[in-house]
């Protein structure tokens, strides 16, 4: 336990102050970053080191009851990815199993050998965020929140349909306060109620989904107006469309001219930037989709990479996990959740001499790689949708490492790579300051966490520092050094403390008459007493709402 | 409206009843002296899991009645000096408890195990190779327009089931609830489906395997052979006509026939049916948490039920469950954690501990009582279709599992940490 510590003489990359690679103290107390200590306080050498805030986890799948259903079903990988308890001084240390779906304490271990410090869950179904809050409690070291989704919940889809968008903005904050959630998720939106129908294709973002006026377009807007309009932190998170679907980029970029003009959060939008479709082949259609990002400051995105190996696809977009269930005749898990949203199962693998694999892989890349501003742009794998969240490293060679890059590119299959901006060569070479935007200050700034992604005074200290390595990707892999919240949780590489962890959430005011009228609603249709159904409250406090609520 | 719990009296809204896996959290406990006089809206197998609230407590070193904390000393050290012990996850202890209960296991370097192992394994490892095809039950209730009850009539051993899920409450998209749903019985060899079902199939019960494999031959178009398969060929149509189709069977063991292969066949007969139409396969689970453990033990170790620490980590261990481990003189202690209740091995075989409700009347060495899950202690749990409910304590009990099963894990650690 260290109340102060003074780290000395490492290469600051502390981006959201302006501060690149200068050599320059940085100092803790009670957890926190101060401008100064006073000499005699403890230092701790970072000589010819790289001092960053830790990394933070915009979009990942680590504590959902969806992810606990994909665990029970990969026994086969993880028994050969057993996890002994590390040698913690301050806390029990437990054991565990890792694969694509670690489990929990694992996961929290994994991620803080890798100076990850916070990570958000990316898909919680409101009737699971019991099981989330309980999973979370068991996942040491890292600060998280989730979002919690409603793109295709019955009761918000018929606030659309009524036009009542002031209730359904009421709704949504009951919603975020009774979950303990951080920000709204839209998955597929209208589409996973539309599977349940057995209506698997959603055509355009206009098209009516079941009822009059419930479209896309108007989910979207909606959920971006209730995000907005309550002044969240963190903007409406949304999974467009068609995923997966060649042609798709057509779907992507309407939905976000749909919403041109309003903050909203595109998410792995690598699995959305696909030309081709209609009978033409599958090609990248990663130049269209960043030209539009680039030009558009509301939008926020982060990419989600698909890195060559093993994946597990779980996700609420249902209908998607059939289609690869059907064409891979892999293991299926399909969960109908009750009128709020559904769960999908896959476990894959990207193989660089399958066609596909290999273009989603290179259109990840394109789209870092053509990216101007990287702090709308940000790291992400949609863990373990497109690789596990310790490939990270790998990742962050393959931008920092053309050589490496183009040695990789060489051995995936180009059939379909033709017209590709990165099979026509990009030498890009992302700098260490951009990487500490993509993977701290980024996504810190898209989530509206104030305290996190710098190391200015006041900030949470919670610092990673990394031993330069010809191998960026060891540099990466293995921090000398992880803080959090001012505890030295890695020294000299090893895991040594598990501190206390926080949970990130909202709870935004609504107009009370919500309740009555969703009183009715489940007196008629829930299976859960609306007096059972919020959370505890957890035990940190709300996260601010911005100043417009 | 509110909880008076305490030594009064008053009415307890909203308790959630872990009589059966159906979790109804309607039920509304009328307390009097601290004790429990009615519990509302329960079925006849809630109203006796609720009992009267009463509850033993005391806490039980041999033969001697000690304090919770002397109780916890002998407890830590027979599992300290055990060469490999067995964690029993039992019934009616809340989440936090089994949380609690897999750090003891994971310390210890034991065997933990819960009662799905000697139960719904078959179906378990199923799941793993093949996945699942499932629904929530308020999906079920507001969307299944063909209810097929596979050798099983809720009435028994679910009693609300019916009328809180399918087929007779109105839901979203079946507004006229039971008369919106084709209702199906399949009965397998004496095992009967509901006796109002608008369609009765009878399969033998050495036929069953068969008649899921035409079941899904028939989904796919490909022709029925045998004339005796002709009520399959009218079910098949029934299933892929239907907008959604539930095929509901108890996997707890007693009313089906034993059939190991069923919970897989039946899944692939749910995956081939989303092929044409959108279908699920959900399992009937009793209650008690026994959900809970599979999950918890999930996220804390990746594996549902049969988990070996012996070498530091978890390792999978199907084959040695808690019957066997016991019946093979392999564990040398146990910790039980839950009600003595249908457990799968014979309690006195090994020198033991029991920490749950009523576990002074069991013959364990060291016993501390605690309250039931639900009905003295709060906590969460889980649905038999693993959504989590809230426990609420309707009534005052003896100390809390989870509390004591977390002294337990400190005691233990401490004494570990000190070693090494």
């Amino acid at each position: 336990m260290t109340d102060r510590l003074r780290i000395t003489g490492g290469a600051v990359y502390d981006p959201a102050n302006g501060v690149d690679g200068d050599v320059r103290d940085v100092c803790v107390e009670d957890g926190r970053i101060v401008a100064s200590l006073p000499g005699d306080a403890p230092r701790l050498d970072a000589h010819g080191m790289v001092v960053m805030p830790g990394g933070i986890d915009v979009h990942a799948h680590i504590a959902a009851s969806s992810v606990n259903q994909a665990r029970r079903i990969l026994s086969d990988e993880r028994t050969r990815d057993p996890v002994s308890p590390p040698a913690l001084l301050d806390a029990v240390a437990r054991s565990g199993t890792g694969g694509t779906v670690p489990t929990t304490f694992t996961t929290g271990y994994r991620y803080a050998g890798l100076g990850y410090t916070t990570v958000f869950d990316a898909a919680v179904a409101p009737a699971g965020a019991r099981d989330t809050h309980a999973q979370l409690d068991d996942t040491p070291i890292i600060d998280a929140g989730f979002f919690v989704l409603m793109g295709n919940d019955a009761y918000l889809l018929r606030q659309v349909a009524a036009g009542e968008r002031e209730r359904a903005r009421d709704y949504a904050a009951w919603l975020l306060g009774a979950t303990g959630a951080y920000a709204i998720k839209v998955v597929n939106p209208g589409g996973i109620e539309a599977w349940k129908r057995n209506v698997r294709a959603v055509t355009s973002i206009d098209e009516a989904l079941g009822m009059p006026g419930v479209t896309p377009r108007a989910i979207m807007e909606t959920l971006a107006d209730a995000a907005n309009g309550l002044a969240l932190p963190h903007p409406v998170h949304i999974h467009c469309n068609n995923l997966g679907l060649p042609g798709n980029v057509t779907t992507t970029l309407d939905s976000m001219r749909a919403l041109s003009g309003r903050r909203a959060h595109f998410t792995h939008v690598q699995f959305h930037a696909y030309a081709g479709g209609n009978g033409k082949p599958w090609a990248s259609g990663a130049k269209e989709l960043i030209a539009y990002i680039n030009t558009h400051q509301e939008v926020t995105a982060d990419v989600g990479q698909v890195m060559l190996g093993h994946a597990t696809t779980v996700t609420a977009d249902g209908a998607v996990e059939y289609l690869l269930h059907a064409s891979s005749g892999r293991r299926w898990v399909n969960v109908d959740v009750e009128l709020e949203t559904g769960c999908g199962i896959v476990p894959y693998e990207y193989r660089d001499a399958a066609a596909v694999a290999s273009l989603q892989w290179v259109v990840g890349l394109e789209l870092f790689l053509l990216s101007e501003d990287p702090w709308r742009v940000v790291l992400s794998t949609d863990h373990p949708n497109g690789g596990v969240f310790t490939s990270y490293p790998e990742l962050i060679r393959l931008l920092m490492d053309r050589a490496y890059r183009d040695e990789r590119l060489k051995a995936v299959n180009h059939k379909l790579l033709a017209g590709s901006a990165l099979a026509d060569g990009l030498s890009r070479e992302y700098t260490l300051r951009e990487i500490a935007i993509i993977t701290r200050a980024g996504p810190a700034r898209q989530l509206g966490l104030t305290d996190k992604g710098h190391l200015g005074a006041g900030a949470d200290a919670d610092i990673t520092i990394y031993a330069r390595d010809s191998d960026i990707a060891v540099m990466f892999a293995t921090p000398r050094y992880v803080i959090k919240g001012g505890v030295l949780v890695v020294e000299e590489g090893q895991l040594r403390r598990a501190p206390p962890t926080h949970r990130m959430h909202v709870r935004p005011p609504y107009d009370d008459a919500v309740m009555r009228d969703l009183s009715a609603w489940f007196d008629r249709y829930a299976t859960i007493a609306l007096a059972n159904y919020p959370v505890a409250p957890p035990r940190d406090a709300p996260v601010p709402l911005g100043a417009s609520a | 409206m509110s909880e008076m719990p305490g030594g009064g009296g008053g009415l307890v809204e909203h308790v959630t009843c872990l009589g059966c896996g159906c979790s109804c959290d309607d039920i509304a406990v009328a307390v009097r002296d601290g004790r429990i006089a009615e519990a509302r809206g329960a079925c006849p197998l809630g109203v006796s899991w609720f009992g009267d609230g009463r509850a033993p407590a005391i806490a039980r070193a041999r033969a001697s009645t000690v304090t919770v904390d002397a109780a916890l000393d002998a407890a830590a050290t027979l599992l300290d000096q055990a060469r490999r012990a067995l964690v029993f996850l039992s019934l009616d202890i809340s989440c936090e408890t089994q949380r609690a209960a897999v750090e003891v296991a994971d310390t210890l370097h034991a065997v933990v195990d819960g009662v799905s192992s000697s139960t719904v394994a078959a179906g378990i490892l199923a799941a793993q190779r093949r996945g699942r095809v499932s629904a929530t039950l308020g999906e079920i209730r507001n969307r299944a327009d063909c209810i097929v009850f596979w050798g099983t009539d809720p009435a028994e051993r679910y009693p609300r089931y019916a009328s809180r899920y399918a087929p007779e409450p109105a839901g979203l998209f079946v507004p006229d609830g039971r008369r919106s749903r084709r209702l199906v019985s399949v009965d397998v060899g004496d095992a009967r489906g509901p006796s109002d079902a608008d369609m009765r199939i009878r399969v033998r019960a050495d036929q069953e395997l068969d008649a899921i494999a035409a079941l899904r031959a028939a989904v796919a178009g490909r022709a029925l052979g045998g004339a005796q398969l002709g009520g399959l060929a009218d079910l098949a149509r029934t299933l892929t006509a239907a907008r959604y189709a539930v095929i509901v069977y108890d996997a707890e063991p007693g009313t089906l026939p034993n059939e190991p292969a069923r919970a897989e066949s039946l899944t692939a007969l749910g995956q081939q049916l989303n092929a044409v139409t959108r279908a699920s396969v959900t399992p009937l689970r009793a209650g008690g948490n026994r959900v809970g453990a599979e999950s918890v033990l999930t996220w804390q170790t990746g594996y549902p039920m049969t988990v070996d620490f012996s070498r530091g980590f978890p390792r999978f261990r199907p084959d040695d469950g808690a019957r066997a481990l016991v019946a093979s003189g392999a564990v040398d202690a146990v910790l039980l954690v839950g009600r003595a209740l249908g457990i799968p091995f014979a309690i006195d075989a090994v020198p033991s501990i029991a920490i749950g409700p009523a576990a002074s009347e069991t013959p364990c060495e060291v016993a501390i009582d605690t309250g039931v899950a639900g009905i003295h202690e709060r906590g969460t749990a889980f649905r038999m279709d693993d959504v989590p409910l809230p426990l609420r304590a309707p009534v005052p009990g003896p100390t809390v599992a989870a509390d004591v099963v977390r002294a337990l894990a400190q005691r233990i650690g401490t004494r570990r940490a000190r070693r090494s």
